[in-house]
């Protein structure tokens, strides 16, 4: 969405999906816009219905090196195993970080994936490390009291009822990147997709648990995002 | 040279005109006077009327000359006079009060001292002044400055006092000099008067009892050359670490045009400095001086501008202040009606701030409530405080985007008395569900946000978002609050380059008695959008911040990543709509300096838990000297104001001294409060140092004296002599022999002969 209709929206939230460069493209798309933008869409029906959000009901996709990246503190990307940032969007993407958005990394797997996107965001924030979130964290208290991190599986496993993992990423796993002042910048779900539970879980057979723990944590993400 | 001619056509000087009675003392009785005049009149009418030829306007103007020559010599036949009452020479006694303080050091009579002029006149040496006082007057001398003392003569004075204070040196020399005939006072001063006693009781004492008080002004009224800085208004006490901005008053002569830099300093550290322009007329300036202060504690803060070559007087170019720096810890909650960016940005803006604690209160969903930053387990526990006690805990409520239905009407009742009574501060953010569009309109909390709400909009559901464009305006481009950098024109500059914001409130008109800071153009409204103004309610502070995304301020690609703007912003905001929140005791004083000896008003005002004013409590302040002595000092009901106490002191010794004020009811300790004055040389002298002319002839005026200048005084014997206080005689004075009878005669005889001749009269 352009910054005149955002403006002429003046909405208090943007569901904004990081539109980076990477090494998928072709017949099945950008690897940017995996499940968008039904996911998107989707989740924003849950949001709103769930909390107080005033939030922007259709999709929000922008480029990393879009100077209007900087109007939305709340950035969504997916896929970052593929991921392959050009140096003006590592430069974006610092600068929006580092001025106080905040990032919510899903949807990649195994070790390769990870070492794909921690190359990537070593780049971008080369100063910090990468941390995992305990289960007290405030985040998962944000709006839900969230006890477990599930692995909630793609489509196909999920309605196919197959192993919930990908690759060699068996276990999810919550992770983090702060600031030099203790503030959460980047939250990253490895080996879990959120954004295909919210795709679909209009899907009646997609189960609820996992659909049910996505919303739940896109909910926190959001609420402790907007308020940290 | 006027009084001369008058002197020589009336035969006496204005004064005896001024002070003597008129009367006749004709040695032939009336009736013969009367006759005689009828006689005259009859023989300078009836030749003219006889004579034909003339015109009738001939006849009336030499006949009314005529007539008027005659008069002035009946005039003489009555022999009028003078009764004037003088003294008795040496049976009286005249008091004279001589100015003993420092700003009689200044330079500026005729190239001397002022001293110089009390030297001359009144010294040991004597002079004709002086001589011709002592013939008609027993002379006695009286030294003042803070104080006031009989002196032998006018000799060892070190004009080193370090006040003026003419109302405590006349009432003492009129009490002295009570018991003995009392012929008049002089006062030889600059007038520059600062002292403590009220000046109009002792002139009321002086016209009571008929004394007159001549005085002498000694010293420029303007001085040629001069800069002064007169006045500041700090404030009374700050947090640590604020933005503090103080208005000074600087006068000029002889400056006009210049560019002169005022520094801030305080323990010999420059914490500021600004150019001033000095106006080309001899206008006062203001101008506005930003610093920080950083420094915990009660600290002198000295403002002062470089002397110019040629200035007279030094001593008046700075000026100092003294202002609590508090390290006190004030609460703010914030109260968010929706998840919102402000929220994350304005917390991270103060979470480095150790003085302002934001707690914030954010409703996730209809009943459900995040809490942030609380200090307590079950605080806000229950959502939106319910009762007063609870929200009266807080120095400070930021309502965020929350509409007016949400409360219940005793909870918005609750927020204006959190302003009006508890002296609280409230800022109204913008949002969909505040102001009007939040359904505010009418309700206890519209009364006190110094905007109005427009009639006619309700719960808003039209979607009204305009884009503002925000700039200072021009209070707000010398506030506190919206000082972005270190001088008014780089803040203004910043102001400018900053990326417009959003608002979806119509917040367009202030209250009366309100101010805007910040203003801005939005599509759709007519008028320009209210950005930030604020007024004073009741006891407290109430501003309005009608946009709903300061922390683009923060974000925007236009705004560097390590730019301070948003977070000086909101520091700067959240402090000052604190700033001068007290709690149930403060304490204020009358000065925050003074001068040794002189006498200091406590004030505290007291309030019950509910923030009531309270009149029975026991309230004492226990007053430190820097010494380590302490004395415990009781506070009175004052009667004047309801939950207000008065207290008075006078420092015993020269520096800080801190008044702890506690506040009991019924042994239960309401409250304690502490101020600070510091006594000390404050060089008041050399504040307003010019001579007070208006002052010394009001004194001479309202007191049947008259006012002198070393120009003028060499009449100054004559005219003490003309005086109805002490042992007079009654003296006549004749007039009958006053030139300017003879001229006037000799002038109509002329003026007739002139007029015949004219007509082709014989």
């Amino acid at each position: 969405m352009s910054q005149i209709a955002a403006v002429r929206a003046g909405r208090a939230f943007y569901f904004t999906r990081a539109q980076y460069s990477g090494y998928q493209s072709g017949r099945f798309g950008d690897s940017w816009a995996v499940d968008f933008p039904k996911a998107d869409r989707q989740f924003l029906v849950g949001l709103r219905h769930l909390t107080k959000i005033d939030a922007y009901e259709l999709e929000n996709p922008i480029r990393l090196d879009d100077p209007a990246l900087r109007q939305y503190p709340f950035l969504y990307a997916l896929e970052v195993g593929y991921m392959g940032l050009s140096a003006p969007e590592v430069a974006g993407l610092r600068d929006y970080l580092l001025a106080g958005g905040f990032l919510v990394i899903d949807d990649f797997w195994g070790t390769r994936q990870w070492e794909n996107f921690e190359t990537e965001i070593r780049r971008v924030l080369p100063e910090y490390d990468i941390v995992d979130l305990s289960q007290d964290h405030p985040l998962l208290h944000a709006f839900y009291d969230i006890d477990e991190i599930l692995q909630v599986p793609g489509r196909g496993r999920g309605v196919g009822g197959r192993p919930t993992w990908e690759r060699d990423g068996y276990l999810p796993a919550l992770r983090g990147i702060v600031d030099a002042r203790g503030r959460l910048m980047v939250v990253i779900n490895w080996n879990t997709d959120l954004g295909d539970a919210w795709e679909w879980a209009d899907d009646p057979w997609y189960p609820l648990q996992f659909s049910n723990f996505a919303y739940q944590l896109g909910v926190n993400m959001i609420v402790y995002g907007m308020s940290h | 040279m006027l009084e001369r001619l008058f002197s020589f056509l009336f035969k006496y000087r204005p004064i005896v005109f001024e002070r003597g009675e008129l009367g006749f003392a004709s040695p032939w009785p009336a009736w013969l006077l009367a006759a005689v005049a009828l006689a005259l009149l009859a023989l300078a009418v009836v030749p003219y009327l006889r004579t034909r030829r003339l015109e009738w306007r001939d006849q009336v103007v030499l006949a009314s000359l005529r007539a008027a020559a005659f008069a002035i010599l009946v005039l003489c036949l009555a022999r009028p006079l003078l009764v004037v009452a003088t003294v008795v020479p040496q049976q009286n006694f005249l008091g004279i009060l001589v100015d003993d303080s420092r700003s009689m050091r200044i330079v500026d009579h005729a190239g001397s001292p002022r001293s110089e002029f009390v030297s001359e006149h009144f010294g040991p040496d004597g002079s004709p002044l002086l001589s011709a006082l002592a013939e008609r007057f027993k002379l006695r001398f009286f030294r003042f400055s803070e104080s006031s003392q009989r002196v032998s003569d006018a000799s060892d004075f070190g004009f080193a006092g370090r006040r003026t204070d003419l109302g405590g040196a006349i009432a003492a020399a009129q009490r002295e000099l009570a018991a003995v005939p009392l012929a008049g006072l002089v006062l030889v001063s600059d007038g520059a008067e600062n002292g403590e006693s009220v000046l109009t009781e002792s002139l009321l004492q002086l016209q009571a009892s008929g004394v007159p008080l001549h005085t002498v002004g000694i010293g420029q009224e303007r001085f040629a050359k001069d800069i002064a800085i007169r006045r500041a208004n700090p404030p009374r006490a700050v947090l640590r670490g604020s933005s503090v901005t103080v208005d000074l008053t600087i006068t000029h002569s002889g400056f006009g045009g210049k560019t002169v830099q005022v520094v801030v300093e305080s323990d010999g550290r420059i914490l500021s400095t600004r150019d001033v322009d000095l106006p080309r007329s001899q206008e006062a300036t203001t101008a506005r001086i930003h610093f920080t202060a950083d420094e915990t504690g009660p600290r002198l803060f000295r403002f002062r501008i470089a002397p110019e070559e040629g200035e007279l007087v030094a001593e008046n170019n700075s000026l100092e202040t003294l202002i609590d720096v508090q390290d006190a810890r004030r609460k703010i909650l914030y109260f968010e009606g929706e998840p919102r960016w402000e929220v994350k940005f304005l917390r991270r803006a103060l979470a480095e701030d150790e003085n302002v604690r934001v707690v914030v209160l954010q409703r996730t969903a209809d009943d459900k409530f995040y809490r942030l930053d609380v200090e307590e387990p079950d605080e806000l526990a229950g959502g939106f405080p319910a009762t007063r006690e609870e929200l009266f805990r807080y120095d400070g409520l930021i309502l965020g985007s929350v509409e007016a239905s949400f409360f219940t009407h005793d909870q918005l009742n609750m927020i204006a008395d959190f302003v009006g009574r508890r002296g609280g501060g409230l800022l109204a953010l913008g949002g969909r569900r505040a102001f009007a569009e939040g359904g505010y309109g009418g309700t206890p909390v519209a009364d006190v946000l110094p905007v109005v709400l427009p009639a006619g909009v309700r719960r808003d559901t039209s979607g009204f978002v305009s884009e503002v464009k925000v700039g200072l305006t021009p209070f707000g481009r010398t506030h506190a609050v919206t000082q972005l950098a270190a001088d008014e024109r780089a803040s203004e500059d910043r102001w400018n380059d900053l990326p417009p914001l959003t608002t979806v409130n119509r917040v367009t008109e202030l209250k009366p008695g309100a101010s805007t800071l910040l203003a801005g153009d939005a599509q759709g409204l007519s008028e320009p959008a209210v950005v930030l103004a604020y007024q004073r309610y009741g006891r407290g502070r109430a501003m309005a911040l009608p946009v709903q995304d300061t922390w683009l301020w923060q974000m925007h690609a236009d705004i560097p990543v390590e730019d301070q703007t948003h977070e000086t912003l909101w520091r700067q905001l959240l402090r000052w709509l604190v700033s001068g929140v007290t709690n149930h005791v403060s304490v204020t004083t009358s000065a925050d300096r003074v001068e040794s000896g002189t006498t200091v008003t406590l004030t505290a005002e007291v309030s019950d838990s509910g923030f009531l004013a309270l009149n029975g409590a026991q309230v004492s302040a226990t007053v430190s000297a820097p010494s380590g002595a302490e004395r415990d000092i009781p506070m009175e009901w004052s009667v004047e104001r309801d939950g207000q106490y008065r207290a008075t002191f006078v420092p015993a010794e020269d520096g800080l001294h801190r008044m702890t004020v506690r506040a009991e009811q019924r042994g239960t300790l309401l409250g304690s409060d502490v101020a600070y004055v510091q006594s000390g040389d404050l060089n008041s002298e050399f504040i307003d140092a010019e001579m007070n002319a208006s002052l010394l002839r009001r004194i001479a005026d309202e007191t049947g004296g008259k006012f002198y200048t070393p120009g003028t005084v060499a009449s100054l014997p004559e005219d003490v002599s003309f005086t109805e206080s002490g042992t007079v005689v009654h003296e006549q004075r004749d007039l009958w022999d006053m030139p300017i009878l003879f001229i006037a005669l000799l002038g109509l005889v002329g003026a007739e002969w002139a007029y015949r001749r004219t007509r082709g009269l014989p």
